[in-house]
């Protein structure tokens, strides 16, 4: 039940990435040359949704 | 498969192992094994900050690869996050956000050495950590636009009555809630990291256990899949490296985008 519960909350984990991945690779292909920037603005977004499936695998594992 | 049954098990083990355990004294007042790792690590940083203070005042170009890495470091907390997000006042904060950037970070970086425990693994460090950047961007606000002003800056001007209150009490929630997200999501990215490296360990163990007590057909075969498993955990630990940087970037940006929305104009 619990592993079904997780599963559900990294559906929502799984779309936020799914999004920035393609803003990022859409605006990568539209300008080159912003590149270097955008991987940073990235990688900090995913670390953002992926706190919150990290939440939900803690809260899992501590109860 | 037999190997697997006794995952359970173990995995309760590991759980139990990254609780605070009291190294001296009791869980209350006393040393978990956590506070001891900061311990190290402050030890840590405290030696490298020193010898690169030493080594950095004897020429004035920097020298060599461990003073350009340092100074590489501290200038990216100086551009980036400091003069990238506070403008002029950059010069007041940085003290404070280069102090909290790399805390986490040599906290971080100690965790994920084989056998260390991250000092930010447990809840109380990285709630105190939250803390005092609350207590600083509150005492910046206040110091700004006074206590009055500061609290009269959390509801917004020009909203008509009715909205305007449910406007302020939405802002004083999402003021507070600013340092429990802080602190859970350090606490979060650290320790289920570990506890997934932990857990693709005890499985690589696990599976080449029956190659040990005897060579058969089917030892070997879970001997290969045991390769399997050491691969996804370097694979793992190479990611925990990134995540241990991009979460002491990620908290230092967090704390100068609040100190940065305490001190706008409005």
């Amino acid at each position: 039940m619990n592993v079904i519960g997780y599963a559900l909350g990294v559906i929502g984990a799984g779309i936020g990435i799914g999004l920035a991945a393609f803003g990022a690779t859409t605006s990568m292909a539209r300008q080159p040359e912003v590149q270097g920037r955008l991987f940073t603005i990235f990688i900090l977004a995913s670390a953002f949704v992926e706190a919150l499936a990290l939440i939900g695998f803690v809260v899992v594992l501590m109860q | 498969m037999d190997a697997l049954s006794k995952l359970p098990d173990e995995m309760s083990e590991l759980i139990d192992s990254f609780m605070a355990h009291a190294v001296i004294g009791d869980t209350t007042v006393g040393l978990t094994q956590y506070i001891f790792w900061m311990g190290v690590a402050i030890v840590l940083l405290l030696v490298v900050l020193l010898v690169f203070k030493k080594k950095q005042s004897e020429s004035l170009v920097p020298q060599g690869f461990f003073v350009n890495a340092v100074e590489y470091v501290v200038e990216f907390v100086r551009d980036d996050v400091c003069k990238g997000l506070l403008g002029d006042t950059w010069r007041v904060h940085f003290p404070f956000l280069a102090a909290l950037f790399f805390f986490i970070l040599f906290n971080n970086l100690v965790g994920i050495i084989p056998g260390c425990h991250p000092g930010t693994g447990t809840m109380g460090v990285t709630a105190a950590l939250a803390l005092c950047s609350f207590v600083y961007f509150v005492f910046y606000g206040c110091k700004r636009k006074g206590v009055g002003g500061y609290v009269k800056s959390l509801a917004p001007s020009g909203v008509a009555f009715p909205i305007n209150i449910l406007v302020a009490i939405i802002e004083v929630f999402s003021t507070f809630l600013r340092p429990i997200t802080l602190a859970i999501r350090l606490f979060c990215n650290m320790f289920a990291g570990h506890i997934v490296m932990g857990t693709f360990a005890i499985l690589a163990s696990l599976f080449f256990e029956p190659l040990l007590q005897g060579v058969t057909a089917s030892a070997a075969a879970s001997a290969g899949v045991s390769v399997f498993w050491v691969l996804l955990l370097i694979i793992i630990y190479l990611v925990e490296i990134l995540v241990a940087v991009i979460q002491a970037y990620v908290f230092t940006l967090l704390s100068a985008v609040y100190v940065q929305l305490v001190e706008q104009e409005e």
